[in-house]
Protein backbone atom coordinates (compact mmCIF):
# COMPACT_ATOMS: atom_id res chain seq x y z
CA UNK A 1 0.00 0.00 0.00
CA UNK A 2 1.38 3.29 -1.09
CA UNK A 3 1.78 6.57 1.29
CA UNK A 4 -0.43 8.21 -0.27
CA UNK A 5 -3.05 5.52 -0.11
CA UNK A 6 -2.55 4.60 3.72
CA UNK A 7 -3.20 8.07 4.06
CA UNK A 8 -6.58 7.94 2.22
CA UNK A 9 -7.50 4.94 4.29
CA UNK A 10 -6.67 6.52 7.66
CA UNK A 11 -8.78 9.92 6.76
CA UNK A 12 -12.06 7.56 5.20
CA UNK A 13 -11.84 5.69 8.82
CA UNK A 14 -11.60 9.42 10.38
CA UNK A 15 -14.51 10.42 8.55
CA UNK A 16 -16.76 7.54 9.07
CA UNK A 17 -15.76 7.75 13.13
CA UNK A 18 -16.53 11.44 12.45
CA UNK A 19 -19.93 10.59 10.62
CA UNK A 20 -21.03 7.69 12.92
CA UNK A 21 -20.60 10.25 15.90
CA UNK A 22 -22.92 12.88 13.46
CA UNK A 23 -25.87 10.10 13.40
CA UNK A 24 -25.35 8.99 17.17
CA UNK A 25 -25.84 12.39 17.88
CA UNK A 26 -29.04 13.14 15.85
CA UNK A 27 -30.10 10.59 17.61
CA UNK A 28 -29.62 12.32 21.02
CA UNK A 29 -27.38 9.64 22.46
CA UNK A 30 -24.52 11.76 22.42
CA UNK A 31 -25.89 14.22 24.94
CA UNK A 32 -24.49 12.73 28.05
CA UNK A 33 -20.99 12.19 26.69
CA UNK A 34 -21.35 16.06 25.84
CA UNK A 35 -22.32 17.01 29.07
CA UNK A 36 -19.79 15.31 30.70
CA UNK A 37 -16.82 17.10 28.08
CA UNK A 38 -18.40 19.95 28.31
CA UNK A 39 -18.42 20.64 32.05
CA UNK A 40 -14.76 21.20 32.87
CA UNK A 41 -14.78 23.07 29.38
CA UNK A 42 -17.57 25.21 30.69
CA UNK A 43 -15.24 25.50 33.88
CA UNK A 44 -12.65 27.07 32.11
CA UNK A 45 -14.45 29.30 29.61
CA UNK A 46 -16.03 30.71 33.16
CA UNK A 47 -12.56 31.36 34.51
CA UNK A 48 -11.08 32.70 31.06
CA UNK A 49 -14.37 34.76 30.47
CA UNK A 50 -14.04 36.80 33.57
CA UNK A 51 -10.80 37.57 33.32
CA UNK A 52 -11.30 38.20 29.20
CA UNK A 53 -13.91 41.20 30.43
CA UNK A 54 -11.81 42.70 33.37
CA UNK A 55 -8.99 43.24 30.58
CA UNK A 56 -11.54 44.03 27.89
CA UNK A 57 -13.23 46.68 30.15
CA UNK A 58 -9.98 47.96 31.70
CA UNK A 59 -8.74 48.59 27.97
CA UNK A 60 -12.01 49.81 26.93
CA UNK A 61 -12.56 52.95 29.97
CA UNK A 62 -10.89 55.85 28.28
CA UNK A 63 -12.93 55.42 24.98
CA UNK A 64 -16.19 55.11 27.49
CA UNK A 65 -15.37 57.91 29.60
CA UNK A 66 -15.79 60.47 26.96
CA UNK A 67 -19.19 58.62 25.82
CA UNK A 68 -19.78 58.91 29.28
CA UNK A 69 -19.04 62.46 29.17
CA UNK A 70 -21.41 62.99 26.13
CA UNK A 71 -24.30 60.89 27.66
CA UNK A 72 -23.89 62.59 31.06
CA UNK A 73 -24.74 66.08 28.96
CA UNK A 74 -27.58 64.85 27.20
CA UNK A 75 -29.19 63.02 30.30
CA UNK A 76 -28.94 66.81 32.34
CA UNK A 77 -31.44 68.08 29.64
CA UNK A 78 -34.02 65.22 29.52
CA UNK A 79 -33.33 65.40 33.34
CA UNK A 80 -34.79 69.06 33.08
CA UNK A 81 -38.09 67.72 31.00
CA UNK A 82 -38.76 65.22 32.80
CA UNK A 83 -39.69 66.96 36.42
CA UNK A 84 -41.57 68.98 34.18
CA UNK A 85 -43.62 65.70 33.43
CA UNK A 86 -43.19 64.19 36.91
CA UNK A 87 -45.52 66.63 38.30
CA UNK A 88 -48.12 65.35 35.61
CA UNK A 89 -47.46 62.11 36.68
CA UNK A 90 -47.59 62.17 39.90
CA UNK A 91 -51.33 62.43 39.60
CA UNK A 92 -51.66 59.23 37.68
CA UNK A 93 -49.96 57.07 40.28
CA UNK A 94 -52.53 57.27 42.88
CA UNK A 95 -55.06 56.09 39.93
CA UNK A 96 -52.00 53.05 38.89
CA UNK A 97 -51.95 52.03 42.59
CA UNK A 98 -54.96 51.21 42.52
CA UNK A 99 -55.58 49.41 38.79
CA UNK A 100 -52.27 47.66 39.83
CA UNK A 101 -53.86 46.36 43.34
CA UNK A 102 -56.65 45.13 40.94
CA UNK A 103 -54.26 43.17 38.56
CA UNK A 104 -51.92 41.82 41.47
CA UNK A 105 -55.50 40.28 42.83
CA UNK A 106 -56.19 39.61 39.03
CA UNK A 107 -52.91 37.89 38.14
CA UNK A 108 -53.45 34.37 38.44
CA UNK A 109 -49.78 33.12 37.22
CA UNK A 110 -47.21 33.88 39.70
CA UNK A 111 -44.39 35.99 39.31
CA UNK A 112 -41.63 34.68 36.64
CA UNK A 113 -38.92 33.34 38.57
CA UNK A 114 -35.11 34.16 37.27
CA UNK A 115 -31.77 31.97 37.40
CA UNK A 116 -28.70 34.18 37.26
CA UNK A 117 -26.15 32.88 34.64
CA UNK A 118 -22.88 34.16 33.12
CA UNK A 119 -22.47 34.73 29.36
CA UNK A 120 -19.34 32.22 29.00
CA UNK A 121 -18.22 32.59 25.64
CA UNK A 122 -20.17 32.60 21.42
CA UNK A 123 -20.92 30.29 19.02
CA UNK A 124 -17.47 29.07 17.85
CA UNK A 125 -19.22 29.14 14.17
CA UNK A 126 -19.59 32.74 12.57
CA UNK A 127 -22.84 31.86 10.70
CA UNK A 128 -25.18 31.33 14.09
CA UNK A 129 -25.74 34.01 16.75
CA UNK A 130 -26.05 32.18 20.10
CA UNK A 131 -23.93 32.83 23.36
CA UNK A 132 -23.07 29.72 25.68
CA UNK A 133 -24.52 30.49 29.29
CA UNK A 134 -23.49 29.00 32.96
CA UNK A 135 -26.17 27.31 34.01
CA UNK A 136 -27.16 23.78 33.12
CA UNK A 137 -29.60 21.24 33.66
CA UNK A 138 -27.95 20.47 37.21
CA UNK A 139 -29.11 24.11 37.89
CA UNK A 140 -32.68 23.50 36.29
CA UNK A 141 -32.68 25.20 32.87
CA UNK A 142 -34.44 23.31 29.96
CA UNK A 143 -34.60 23.88 26.69
CA UNK A 144 -37.31 26.83 26.17
CA UNK A 145 -36.89 28.69 28.57
CA UNK A 146 -36.43 32.78 27.73
CA UNK A 147 -33.14 34.34 28.56
CA UNK A 148 -33.60 38.20 29.14
CA UNK A 149 -31.77 40.83 31.20
CA UNK A 150 -32.80 43.58 32.72
CA UNK A 151 -32.98 46.04 29.32
CA UNK A 152 -35.28 43.39 27.40
CA UNK A 153 -35.53 40.25 25.67
CA UNK A 154 -32.43 38.02 24.54
CA UNK A 155 -33.20 34.95 23.24
CA UNK A 156 -34.33 31.32 24.45
CA UNK A 157 -32.33 28.06 25.43
CA UNK A 158 -31.89 25.72 22.40
CA UNK A 159 -29.62 23.43 24.19
CA UNK A 160 -29.06 22.41 27.37
CA UNK A 161 -26.14 20.43 28.98
CA UNK A 162 -25.25 19.62 32.66
CA UNK A 163 -23.44 22.75 33.25
CA UNK A 164 -23.79 24.92 30.49
CA UNK A 165 -26.24 25.77 27.73
CA UNK A 166 -26.35 27.47 24.67
CA UNK A 167 -29.01 30.34 24.30
CA UNK A 168 -30.34 31.90 20.21
CA UNK A 169 -30.47 35.30 20.51
CA UNK A 170 -33.26 36.97 18.93
CA UNK A 171 -31.15 38.31 15.87
CA UNK A 172 -30.13 34.97 14.97
CA UNK A 173 -32.20 34.16 11.25
CA UNK A 174 -33.55 31.26 12.71
CA UNK A 175 -35.25 33.02 15.82
CA UNK A 176 -38.80 33.51 15.60
CA UNK A 177 -40.45 35.64 17.83
CA UNK A 178 -43.97 37.05 18.20
CA UNK A 179 -44.36 40.92 19.21
CA UNK A 180 -46.82 43.58 19.56
CA UNK A 181 -46.27 47.34 19.37
CA UNK A 182 -47.02 48.84 22.66
CA UNK A 183 -48.40 51.74 21.22
CA UNK A 184 -50.42 50.96 18.37
CA UNK A 185 -51.34 47.49 19.75
CA UNK A 186 -50.33 45.64 16.75
CA UNK A 187 -48.79 42.10 15.99
CA UNK A 188 -45.91 41.41 14.31
CA UNK A 189 -43.17 39.36 14.02
CA UNK A 190 -39.36 39.46 14.22
CA UNK A 191 -37.33 39.10 11.18
CA UNK A 192 -33.71 38.83 12.08
CA UNK A 193 -31.80 39.42 8.83
CA UNK A 194 -28.14 38.22 7.83
CA UNK A 195 -26.73 41.22 8.54
CA UNK A 196 -27.70 41.30 12.28
CA UNK A 197 -30.83 43.82 11.74
CA UNK A 198 -33.61 43.08 13.09
CA UNK A 199 -36.92 43.58 11.44
CA UNK A 200 -40.70 44.09 12.53
CA UNK A 201 -42.75 42.07 9.64
CA UNK A 202 -46.27 40.95 9.50
CA UNK A 203 -47.59 44.71 10.58
CA UNK A 204 -51.06 45.39 9.55
CA UNK A 205 -51.95 47.67 7.05
CA UNK A 206 -54.31 49.37 9.28
CA UNK A 207 -52.05 50.02 11.96
CA UNK A 208 -50.77 53.67 13.06
CA UNK A 209 -47.65 52.33 13.98
CA UNK A 210 -44.41 55.14 14.08
CA UNK A 211 -40.74 54.99 14.97
CA UNK A 212 -40.22 54.96 18.36
CA UNK A 213 -43.13 52.45 19.51
CA UNK A 214 -41.72 50.23 22.09
CA UNK A 215 -42.02 46.68 21.16
CA UNK A 216 -43.26 44.20 23.68
CA UNK A 217 -43.27 40.35 23.04
CA UNK A 218 -47.15 39.30 22.48
CA UNK A 219 -47.15 35.68 24.26
CA UNK A 220 -48.79 34.52 20.75
CA UNK A 221 -47.30 31.01 20.10
CA UNK A 222 -46.19 30.15 22.88
CA UNK A 223 -42.52 30.57 22.84
CA UNK A 224 -42.19 33.65 24.98
CA UNK A 225 -44.03 35.00 27.77
CA UNK A 226 -46.53 38.24 26.65
CA UNK A 227 -45.07 41.90 27.54
CA UNK A 228 -40.67 41.68 27.20
CA UNK A 229 -39.68 44.43 25.92
CA UNK A 230 -37.60 43.70 22.85
CA UNK A 231 -36.54 47.39 21.58
CA UNK A 232 -37.93 50.24 19.61
CA UNK A 233 -38.92 51.11 16.45
CA UNK A 234 -36.26 53.28 14.62
CA UNK A 235 -37.85 53.64 10.72
CA UNK A 236 -41.08 51.85 9.38
CA UNK A 237 -41.86 51.19 5.61
CA UNK A 238 -45.06 51.01 4.26
CA UNK A 239 -45.78 50.41 0.90
CA UNK A 240 -49.30 50.15 -0.22
CA UNK A 241 -49.13 47.38 -2.50
CA UNK A 242 -47.82 45.14 0.25
CA UNK A 243 -49.70 42.74 2.31
CA UNK A 244 -47.70 43.86 5.46
CA UNK A 245 -45.62 46.69 6.93
CA UNK A 246 -42.09 46.36 7.84
CA UNK A 247 -40.60 47.89 10.51
CA UNK A 248 -36.47 48.26 11.90
CA UNK A 249 -36.24 47.16 15.22
CA UNK A 250 -33.62 48.99 17.41
CA UNK A 251 -32.80 45.93 20.23
CA UNK A 252 -32.84 46.73 23.69
CA UNK A 253 -30.29 44.40 24.56
CA UNK A 254 -26.70 45.00 22.72
CA UNK A 255 -25.66 42.04 22.46
CA UNK A 256 -22.04 42.27 22.02
CA UNK A 257 -21.40 43.36 25.55
CA UNK A 258 -23.51 40.84 27.05
CA UNK A 259 -21.95 39.30 30.49
CA UNK A 260 -24.96 38.41 32.73
CA UNK A 261 -28.14 36.99 31.49
CA UNK A 262 -31.50 35.99 33.59
CA UNK A 263 -33.00 32.59 32.59
CA UNK A 264 -37.03 32.65 33.39
CA UNK A 265 -37.22 29.05 34.82
CA UNK A 266 -41.20 29.05 35.54
CA UNK A 267 -42.24 29.48 32.00
CA UNK A 268 -43.74 26.28 30.14
CA UNK A 269 -42.88 26.98 26.34
CA UNK A 270 -44.74 24.92 24.05
CA UNK A 271 -42.78 21.96 22.69
CA UNK A 272 -40.15 22.87 21.25
CA UNK A 273 -38.98 22.51 17.21
CA UNK A 274 -35.79 24.04 16.70
CA UNK A 275 -35.96 25.74 13.39
CA UNK A 276 -33.71 24.04 10.95
CA UNK A 277 -31.97 22.07 13.61
CA UNK A 278 -31.17 18.56 13.74
CA UNK B 1 3.44 11.83 22.57
CA UNK B 2 2.32 14.05 20.27
CA UNK B 3 -1.41 13.14 21.10
CA UNK B 4 -0.60 14.04 24.67
CA UNK B 5 0.79 17.33 24.02
CA UNK B 6 -1.74 18.20 21.09
CA UNK B 7 -5.05 17.02 23.13
CA UNK B 8 -4.57 19.53 25.70
CA UNK B 9 -3.53 22.40 23.62
CA UNK B 10 -6.41 21.74 20.68
CA UNK B 11 -8.71 21.97 24.15
CA UNK B 12 -7.16 25.52 25.20
CA UNK B 13 -7.39 26.78 21.66
CA UNK B 14 -11.00 25.83 21.39
CA UNK B 15 -11.54 27.47 24.79
CA UNK B 16 -9.85 30.59 23.66
CA UNK B 17 -11.48 31.06 20.24
CA UNK B 18 -15.13 30.43 21.93
CA UNK B 19 -14.61 32.91 25.05
CA UNK B 20 -11.72 35.16 23.55
CA UNK B 21 -11.69 35.39 19.68
CA UNK B 22 -15.12 35.84 19.38
CA UNK B 23 -15.85 38.56 21.30
CA UNK B 24 -12.62 40.40 19.02
CA UNK B 25 -14.01 40.26 15.21
CA UNK B 26 -12.89 42.18 12.11
CA UNK B 27 -17.01 42.14 10.53
CA UNK B 28 -18.24 39.11 11.65
CA UNK B 29 -15.01 37.04 11.16
CA UNK B 30 -12.64 35.19 13.89
CA UNK B 31 -9.50 33.39 13.16
CA UNK B 32 -9.79 30.05 13.54
CA UNK B 33 -7.31 28.65 15.86
CA UNK B 34 -7.64 24.84 15.34
CA UNK B 35 -7.91 24.79 11.58
CA UNK B 36 -4.36 26.97 11.54
CA UNK B 37 -3.04 24.49 14.29
CA UNK B 38 -3.91 21.51 12.22
CA UNK B 39 -3.21 22.94 9.01
CA UNK B 40 0.53 24.06 10.05
CA UNK B 41 0.90 20.23 11.81
CA UNK B 42 0.03 19.05 8.73
CA UNK B 43 2.91 21.05 6.84
CA UNK B 44 5.56 19.61 9.46
CA UNK B 45 5.12 16.35 8.29
CA UNK B 46 2.88 14.37 9.68
CA UNK B 47 0.17 13.92 8.18
CA UNK B 48 -1.77 11.50 10.04
CA UNK B 49 -1.48 13.19 13.64
CA UNK B 50 -2.65 16.13 11.64
CA UNK B 51 -6.43 14.58 10.73
CA UNK B 52 -6.79 12.75 14.02
CA UNK B 53 -6.09 16.34 15.91
CA UNK B 54 -8.71 17.29 12.95
CA UNK B 55 -10.93 15.13 14.30
CA UNK B 56 -10.65 15.92 18.03
CA UNK B 57 -10.36 19.95 16.98
CA UNK B 58 -13.72 19.35 14.61
CA UNK B 59 -15.64 17.87 17.48
CA UNK B 60 -14.64 20.40 20.23
CA UNK B 61 -15.81 22.98 17.75
CA UNK B 62 -19.01 21.27 16.43
CA UNK B 63 -19.67 20.73 20.66
CA UNK B 64 -19.06 24.42 21.19
CA UNK B 65 -21.23 25.62 18.40
CA UNK B 66 -24.63 25.42 17.32
CA UNK B 67 -23.83 22.79 14.60
CA UNK B 68 -24.38 18.85 15.09
CA UNK B 69 -21.99 16.65 16.28
CA UNK B 70 -19.23 15.50 13.96
CA UNK B 71 -19.61 18.10 11.16
CA UNK B 72 -17.04 20.46 11.62
CA UNK B 73 -14.92 17.21 12.85
CA UNK B 74 -15.63 15.74 8.92
CA UNK B 75 -14.97 19.09 6.96
CA UNK B 76 -11.96 19.46 9.07
CA UNK B 77 -10.60 15.86 7.74
CA UNK B 78 -11.39 16.15 4.34
CA UNK B 79 -9.46 19.94 4.45
CA UNK B 80 -6.27 18.75 6.29
CA UNK B 81 -6.44 15.41 4.05
CA UNK B 82 -5.92 17.64 1.19
CA UNK B 83 -3.36 19.60 2.72
CA UNK B 84 -1.56 16.71 3.97
CA UNK B 85 -1.40 15.69 0.08
CA UNK B 86 -0.31 18.66 -0.91
CA UNK B 87 2.40 19.38 1.35
CA UNK B 88 5.70 19.04 0.56
CA UNK B 89 5.13 18.96 -2.90
CA UNK B 90 4.87 22.31 -4.33
CA UNK B 91 7.95 24.64 -3.15
CA UNK B 92 9.44 22.26 -0.21
CA UNK B 93 9.51 24.66 2.60
CA UNK B 94 8.98 27.94 0.78
CA UNK B 95 7.91 30.92 2.85
CA UNK B 96 4.92 31.11 0.82
CA UNK B 97 3.89 27.52 1.84
CA UNK B 98 1.93 28.30 4.95
CA UNK B 99 0.39 31.59 3.75
CA UNK B 100 -0.86 29.43 0.31
CA UNK B 101 -2.30 26.57 2.31
CA UNK B 102 -3.66 28.51 4.75
CA UNK B 103 -5.47 31.16 2.17
CA UNK B 104 -7.36 28.00 0.37
CA UNK B 105 -7.87 25.72 3.38
CA UNK B 106 -9.75 28.35 4.99
CA UNK B 107 -11.78 29.26 1.76
CA UNK B 108 -12.56 25.46 1.38
CA UNK B 109 -12.99 25.38 5.45
CA UNK B 110 -15.57 27.81 5.69
CA UNK B 111 -16.99 26.97 2.07
CA UNK B 112 -18.04 23.49 3.27
CA UNK B 113 -19.17 24.79 6.63
CA UNK B 114 -21.49 26.90 4.51
CA UNK B 115 -22.90 23.64 2.69
CA UNK B 116 -23.28 21.84 5.79
CA UNK B 117 -25.47 25.02 7.54
CA UNK B 118 -27.68 24.98 3.90
CA UNK B 119 -27.96 21.14 4.04
CA UNK B 120 -29.44 21.69 7.80
CA UNK B 121 -31.36 24.15 6.69
CA UNK B 122 -30.83 27.31 7.72
CA UNK B 123 -30.81 30.57 5.67
CA UNK B 124 -27.98 32.06 5.00
CA UNK B 125 -27.09 34.69 2.02
CA UNK B 126 -23.89 33.76 0.30
CA UNK B 127 -22.48 37.53 -0.66
CA UNK B 128 -23.29 38.52 3.19
CA UNK B 129 -21.21 35.42 4.23
CA UNK B 130 -18.26 35.48 1.99
CA UNK B 131 -17.98 39.40 2.46
CA UNK B 132 -18.68 39.34 6.33
CA UNK B 133 -17.32 36.03 7.59
CA UNK B 134 -15.62 33.86 5.49
CA UNK B 135 -13.29 36.78 3.63
CA UNK B 136 -12.24 38.46 7.27
CA UNK B 137 -11.95 35.05 8.42
CA UNK B 138 -9.62 34.15 5.95
CA UNK B 139 -7.40 37.24 6.12
CA UNK B 140 -7.41 36.46 10.15
CA UNK B 141 -5.62 33.37 9.51
CA UNK B 142 -3.29 34.79 7.19
CA UNK B 143 -2.17 36.99 9.56
CA UNK B 144 -1.72 34.24 11.71
CA UNK B 145 -0.92 31.87 9.52
CA UNK B 146 3.57 32.53 9.89
CA UNK B 147 3.35 32.47 13.67
CA UNK B 148 0.89 29.11 13.80
CA UNK B 149 3.59 28.12 11.04
CA UNK B 150 6.57 28.88 13.05
CA UNK B 151 5.03 27.30 16.64
CA UNK B 152 4.06 24.27 14.93
CA UNK B 153 7.63 23.78 13.64
CA UNK B 154 9.08 24.38 17.16
CA UNK B 155 6.64 22.39 18.79
CA UNK B 156 7.73 19.50 16.45
CA UNK B 157 11.53 19.61 16.57
CA UNK B 158 11.42 19.58 20.31
CA UNK B 159 8.66 16.46 19.86
CA UNK B 160 10.98 14.99 17.76
CA UNK B 161 14.42 15.99 17.58
CA UNK B 162 16.53 15.25 14.69
CA UNK B 163 18.68 12.17 15.06
CA UNK B 164 22.66 12.70 14.99
CA UNK B 165 24.49 10.16 13.43
CA UNK B 166 28.19 9.54 15.67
Amino acid sequence: MTRSSSQALFAMILIMIAAGLLVLNMGGFLSPVESMVLRPIGGAQSWLAVRFYAVRDLLASPADVATLRGQVRELQSQNAQLQQEIIGLQEQVAQAQVLSALVQYARSQPDSRYLAASVISRDVSPFIRSVWISAGSDDGVAKGMPVVTDLGLVGRVVEVFATVSRVELINDPSSVVNVRLQTSRADGALQPQLNGEIWVGMISQDAEVSPGEVVLTSGLGGNYPPDIPVGTLTSVRRRDYELFQQAVLQPSVDFHQLELVLVITNFQPLPFNQPGGP
Amino acid sequence: MAYIVGIPILLLLAVVQATVLSNMRLLDGTPDLILLAMVAWALTGRPRQAMAGALIGGLLIDMLSGLPLGATAIIMVIVIYLVSQTAGRFWEAHLLMPLTTVLWSSLLYHGLSLAVLLALGRTLNLGFALSRVILPSTFLNLILALPAAQAASGLAESLYPPEVQI
